[in-house]
């Protein structure tokens, strides 16, 4: 019982990191849309290098989310 | 209309099989009117998922790793398509006159195309610049605020650097767009762009 309870609570701590993540990335479309009109090249490679490892991230994260 | 329908039981039809049919079955009809809160839709759509109403948490989480993927798709595009784009930085063309322009006056006029408004300050008598007269910030226009000796955008109050273009102050993240200039026989000419 008391171990379900702690995988239900993982589970929901996996939940919130993953929405982290994923608001972190809204913010990075909008720092590689700045760098764009910038024409900043080497800022939009490196959010864009930020934002795939994000999404790993959050994919790897989802693989230990219980069903 | 929310009778049950009674199964019949292994005793009611001996030898059919079924242990499990030792006691009566009650199913609950599929719901032929709508209940109270439900739309009147369902009377002519009866059908429903067993678990239409819920999401678990790894289906939610499924939509926030897709959602994410997505965006670091377009983020990787954004930057493909930053490096491979090419800026129309203009063609050298002859402005004019240097004499025309008296140190501390400006001269307005359209580079690289008719339609990209831009502003010649003369710092000095051989010193001249040039800037995209659009805001970084919104696209207003600027002028030469000659009491402060810088760039001004009315819009959101955005300030800029005479000589350089940087910002000063104000909203603006990005300094405005640069045209690089070169005297030629007392002619000023533009050079090209850098945005």
């Amino acid at each position: 019982m008391r171990a379900s309870r702690r995988s239900g609570r993982a589970s929901s701590a996996l939940l919130m990191y993953v929405i982290i993540l994923v608001a972190f990335q809204v913010f990075l479309l909008t720092v590689t849309v700045e760098a764009f009109m910038a024409d900043d090249e080497g800022l939009a490679w490196a959010a864009a290098a930020v934002s795939v490892v994000l999404a790993g991230a959050s994919a790897v994260l989802f693989r230990y989310l219980r069903p | 209309m929310s009778a049950k329908r009674t199964v019949p039981s292994e005793a009611d039809h001996p030898g059919t099989g079924s242990s499990q049919a030792a006691e009566p079955l009650t199913v609950e009809p599929q719901a032929a009117e709508p209940q109270a809160g439900e739309p009147l839709w369902k009377r002519d759509f009866p059908y429903e998922s067993l678990a239409e109403d819920e999401v678990t948490r790894r289906e939610f989480a499924r939509f926030l790793v897709a959602g994410a993927g997505v965006m670091a798709a377009g983020n990787v595009g954004l930057a493909a398509w930053t490096q491979l784009r090419r800026i129309n930085t203009g063609e050298p063309r002859a402005l004019v006159p240097l004499d025309e322009v008296a140190v501390g006056e400006t001269y307005l006029f359209a580079y690289p195309e008719d339609a990209d408004p831009a502003i010649l300050l003369r710092l000095s008598d051989t010193e001249v610049v040039a800037f995209s007269q659009k805001c970084t910030h919104l696209g207003c226009v600027v002028y030469f605020d000659a009491d402060e000796s810088r760039w001004h955008c009315p819009c959101h109050e955005g300030n800029f650097d005479a000589a350089t273009g940087a910002v000063i102050s104000g909203p603006p993240s990005r300094a405005l767009g640069r045209i690089d200039l070169e005297v030629r026989d007392q002619v000023i000419w533009a050079l090209g762009y850098q945005p």
